[in-house]
């Protein structure tokens, strides 16, 4: 089951997240994985750690660079793709659907209303691309 | 025109450059500001702090900054690797060479006193490591035209083709970082010797170094001290960015210009950050002990997370020590710090709750010595 693309909002540091009976799914979006090339490692957070909106929550290691993992929203982690331990490359290969990187609750809704939605984001990345 | 940064103090001019302030009013920043900084100390935690410093205080919207710096004998690791896959922990120990883990990716590197740090700060959007090397290769070639130098797809510099000479690593975040080494006249010899591991049966997904033969540029040209080259590279920098070549020496200890400095340098010297930051690995070993013309095997399972014991296992031979002591040492060990220290102070512990048996206190030393030498 793949997560609608209406369902996305996006950070201006190029997450996602889509947010389900109150659990929210976040990962990186397709430019940000093109950006990075090859992912290696996927540094992720315990279960059950607290994070602000914009808190640091990990990283992502490709050939490029170790990238910062930015938090869209305050909650609580509640689950980490431990697919990735393995197979890093997921999160290039499908970065909104098995590639996603953590859960997490939403203990503040409004902040997704400061999130961009996907006509935003588009319209966000052709701004910076030039 | 560029190059239009006043050299108020060098705090005042950090003053106007931070992320959460805007320039005074009527100061006029110029587009496209450079500056080259250069580190008084030695020491890899408090110059990985000016680093974190940097990235964490500096808006780099349209600044850039050269950093140069120089270690004392160090060993420092990519953010993600796993230390006892990618470095001789006993023989730094035995010689006093200290531990880092870097925040940027890459692989395990040497530093002394003989390789030049350099680390070039931008934005993200004018984040480039292959004009960075340019930029270097450049300024090697100007100082010696005939020297074989060039830069890699993977953003190492070789000398003569074959000899790797720097390696890169870089980091995203607010802002973006690249560094890199350069092999002046570092101890090759000892480089060779201590980035070789000797700890087998480690499992992991740690990110892994690609070894590579090194030289060092004074091998090839006995005048290329390290001074010199950093000149070069610092008068190429400022050539580029249209900037005066002043270099400004920095101090990583001053909190005046650095406000907050030393928490970051508290917090790289960490075990938790140095190595707890593991990705989790296990371990699966045999190791063999002679003892009165007997030979021993041992064999060991260990899982560690976050640089700590999970689940241990230990197979000696059957009734060589009592089961129930060796028995305790693996309960006791869980939990506990991925540590030679830490484990010899727990089985030591152990032995002193044990009846005074001459022959089992001679055992237990001659293994836990073994078990800690061999894995740790």
């Amino acid at each position: 089951m793949g997560i609608s693309k209406k369902a996305r909002k996006y950070t201006d540091k190029h997450e996602w997240i889509s947010v389900e009976n109150g659990i929210g799914t976040v990962g990186i979006s397709n430019f940000a994985q093109e950006a990075l090339g090859d992912v290696v490692y996927c540094s992720l957070p315990e279960v059950g750690t607290k994070l602000n909106k914009q808190d640091e929550f990990g990283a992502l290691e490709s050939v490029k660079a170790a990238s910062e993992l930015y938090s869209p929203l305050t909650g609580e982690v509640t689950e980490i793709n431990i697919a990735l331990a393995d197979n890093p490359g997921l999160v290039n290969k499908s970065c909104y659907n098995d590639g996603w990187l953590i859960k997490m609750t939403v203990d503040s809704p409004s902040e997704l209303d400061e999130l961009m939605n996907e006509d935003a984001y588009e319209k966000y990345i052709k701004s910076i691309e030039d | 025109m560029k190059n239009m940064v006043i050299r108020a103090s060098l705090k005042n001019w950090f003053q106007l450059f931070y992320v959460h302030k805007f320039p005074a009013a009527g100061f006029k920043t110029t587009a496209d500001g450079a500056i080259i900084l250069q580190s008084v100390s030695n020491d890899i935690y408090q110059n990985l702090a000016v680093e974190d410093w940097i990235h964490d205080n500096i808006n780099l919207e349209n600044m850039q900054v050269l950093f140069l710096w120089r270690n004392l004998s160090t060993v420092v690791i990519g953010r993600h690797q796993n230390p006892w896959q990618e470095c001789n922990l006993k023989m730094m120990r035995q010689k006093n060479i200290k531990l880092a883990r870097r925040r940027s990716g890459g692989g395990t590197v040497y530093h002394d006193l003989g390789n030049i740090n350099l680390t070039f700060f931008t934005s993200k959007k004018k984040y480039e490591r292959m004009e960075n090397l340019k930029l270097v290769v450049k300024a090697l070639k100007c100082l010696r035209p005939q020297l074989d130098v060039h830069a890699t797809d993977r953003c190492d510099l070789l000398l003569n083709r074959n000899f790797k000479i720097s390696g890169s690593a870089a980091k995203l975040g607010r802002t973006a970082y690249h560094h890199c080494t350069l092999l002046c006249s570092a101890d090759r010899f000892l480089l060779s010797s201590v980035l070789k591991s000797p700890y087998k049966g480690i499992k992991s997904n740690a990110t892994p170094s690609v070894p590579a033969s090194v030289k060092n540029l004074f091998e090839e040209d006995p005048t290329l001290t390290c001074q010199i080259v950093m000149d070069a590279i610092a008068a190429e920098y400022a050539i580029y960015h249209q900037i005066d070549h002043h270099v400004t020496l920095i101090n990583p200890a001053d909190e005046t210009v650095f406000p907050g400095i030393n928490n970051k340098t508290k917090e790289l010297q960490t075990w938790e950050w140095i190595y707890g930051k593991t990705p989790k690995f296990s371990i699966s070993t045999c190791f063999n002990m002679v003892y009165k013309h007997s030979f021993l095997e041992v064999k060991v399972d260990m899982d560690v997370k976050h640089g700590r014991i999970e689940v241990c296992n230990i197979n000696l031979p059957e009734e060589w020590l009592p089961p129930a002591l060796c028995g305790e040492l693996e309960k006791n060990l869980i939990g506990s710090k991925f540590c030679p220290s830490e484990t010899t102070a727990l089985a030591s512990a152990l032995l002193r709750s044990c009846p005074q048996d001459y022959e089992v206190h001679r055992r237990w030393n001659l293994f836990c010595e073994n078990m800690t030498t061999t894995l740790m």
